[in-house]
């Protein structure tokens, strides 16, 4: 490689990376990845980085670096450009059904909203501080989510709860039952309204199930994961 | 496909996520070298065998960074001159004995004052034994070529064996080296580029491995041996290393699953993931040889495993 282009190469991946933290902190792809927290961060990053690059471009390094090392430099690169030209787009049920159930919020509840504006994680936050079901008989719902299979189990409608990145998400989830005619689709995004009621399980416990009465496929949210 | 779509997607996510702190981490040594170009505060910290891994980890509180982070500083550490135990010490608990960490496991587990007290001391636990096992190879086995290199330059004459050595052997000694000058900014600049790409490239094939290890491995199956003291721990270890979660959120994490596991594989998943997990592998080679690395994550492994059973035996 010629002395002027191998000279490029640090500023190129510099800036390609840069480019693809910033793009990805504006462009709202973040919010499929990362906790909120953590985007100004990644955002400030990049504009470091891109900074870094225009100065390495400006004043090149005097030094020339070994064949190996500009190689995997543009391996760098090329990894830059597909995080750009390729988005995220996990499958949701993929990442809720090979991981446990489980839920990361506070067990008991300081304030608890009106059943008919309750979230999914809401509801689950409180079956898990207040597990009688018979409290919720009746109650009207009106959530959203993906639909996910459990294992061995029936599909529920769930959602993702993350701590830090993608890595880390746990899902939680809300038994359904289902009008008779309908056949829930894994990774299809719902909005579903009706009511709380009781049943029990195979096992002989009681618990509480969702009764579907209006289903409407809704996109994906913007904002698809939970704190 | 949709597999490949997941991977790809938590791939980005471990990256994205760590890329700040590698650069934040490479920053501060960048910073170090410029301030205090010839390092000579850090050839006065301890070299005892207990006391070295100890002044290293307290340095963690100056660095409230996971350790991605880490990796660059320790790196500056040991080319700078500082002795090997505290810049061992430094690389493996200051992960952990860090503000940032120490206040997330006390947000996650109030109610377990035990973990918040065993956490840290077993951090400092796997420390001082990897720090001392690890002392055992010499420095020339232990160390990354080029790292022992530049440490090489930063060290009195006599701690080289007379093989490394290339001046001082025979006639008169060479004279004392001058106090070096600061480096420009450009050429801090320049290094602390050429680190941060590197250390990017290995950072990717971490994430990469850890991506599709953890999508193809159903968290489910490690998780399905919760209540058997030895297997749940040995199991939790493997997820530690396998998730690669940066450890200043692993304590939450933590809690999702922690009531369906026993409380050595709680302590063994928060202590092993700082020390060995996949994303951070890679990483390492900026610092040891292979060799060394290998040592590490066994003797991080069993150290991790025979304080589960301890904390197992104690506690269930």
């Amino acid at each position: 490689m010629g002395q002027p282009v191998a000279a490029l190469i640090r500023p190129l991946t510099l800036g390609l990376w840069g480019a693809a933290l910033v793009l990805s902190t504006l462009s709202g792809r973040l919010d499929l990845l990362l906790r909120g927290a953590f985007h100004p961060l990644v955002g400030i990053c990049g504009v470091a980085l891109l900074a870094l690059a225009v100065q390495q471009w400006l004043q090149p390094a005097a030094g020339r670096e070994s064949v190996q090392t500009q190689r995997a430099w543009l391996f760098c690169s090329a990894m830059a450009i597909a995080v750009v030209l390729a988005p995220p787009n996990p499958s949701f049920s993929d990442l809720a059904t090979s991981r446990s159930e489980a839920f990361n919020g506070p067990s008991q509840l300081e304030f608890v909203l009106p059943p008919s504006q309750r979230t999914l994680t809401d509801w689950v936050r409180l079956l898990r501080s207040q597990p009688d079901p018979q409290l919720y008989v009746g109650d009207p719902v009106n959530i959203s989510g993906f639909v996910y299979t459990p294992n061995g189990g029936h599909p529920q409608l769930g959602r993702l709860t993350v701590r830090c990145c993608l890595a880390d998400a746990t899902p939680i989830g809300l038994p359904i039952r289902w009008p008779e005619d309908y056949k829930p689709q894994r990774d299809t995004w719902l909005s579903i309204r009706g009511q709380m009621a009781m049943e029990t399980t195979a096992s002989g416990a009681r618990q509480s199930i969702v009764v579907a009465q209006q289903i409407k496929a809704i996109p994906r949210p913007a904002q698809p994961l939970e704190p | 496909m949709a597999r490949i779509a997941t991977i790809w997607a938590i791939f980005q996510g471990l990256l994205i996520e760590a890329l700040p702190f590698l650069f934040i981490g490479v920053l501060i040594a960048g910073l170090a070298r410029w301030v205090a170009p010839g390092g000579r505060w850090l050839q006065r910290l301890p070299d005892q065998p207990i006391l070295a891994p100890l002044s290293g980890a307290a340095l963690g509180f100056a660095l409230p960074a996971c350790e991605c982070g880490n990796v660059p500083v320790a790196r500056r550490l040991l080319a700078g001159g500082a002795s090997m135990g505290s810049a061992l010490g430094f690389l493996f608990a200051a992960p952990v004995l860090n503000p940032i960490v120490l206040a997330s496991t006390w947000a996650a587990f109030p109610d377990q004052p035990w973990l918040i007290a065993a956490r840290p001391l077993g951090a400092l636990l796997v420390a001082v034994v990897l720090s001392g096992v690890l002392q055992q190879l010499p420095e020339g086995q232990l160390l990354e070529r080029s790292l022992l290199a530049e440490r090489r330059l930063s060290q009195p004459l006599a701690e080289a064996s007379l093989l490394e050595r290339k001046s001082g052997v025979l006639g008169t000694p060479p004279p004392p080296r001058a106090e070096p000058s600061r480096p420009s900014l450009r050429t801090v600049l320049e290094h602390s580029t050429r680190e941060f790409l590197n250390l990017a490239v290995l950072l990717i094939l971490g994430s990469l491995i850890a991506a599709t290890v953890q999508t193809l491995l159903p968290r489910s199956w490690l998780l399905a041996v919760g209540g058997a003291p030895t297997l749940s721990i040995l199991s939790l270890m493997l997820m530690a290393v396998v998730i690669s979660v940066c450890s200043s959120v692993d304590a939450f994490l933590a809690l999702g699953f922690a009531a369906q596991i026993t409380p050595g594989a709680l302590l063994a998943f928060l202590v092993l993931g700082p020390v060995v997990d996949l994303k951070l592998l890679g990483l390492f080679g900026v610092i040891m040889r292979p060799k060394a690395i290998a040592i590490t994550a066994i003797g991080a492994s069993v150290v991790v495993l025979l304080l589960g059973q301890w904390v197992n035996l104690w506690l269930l």
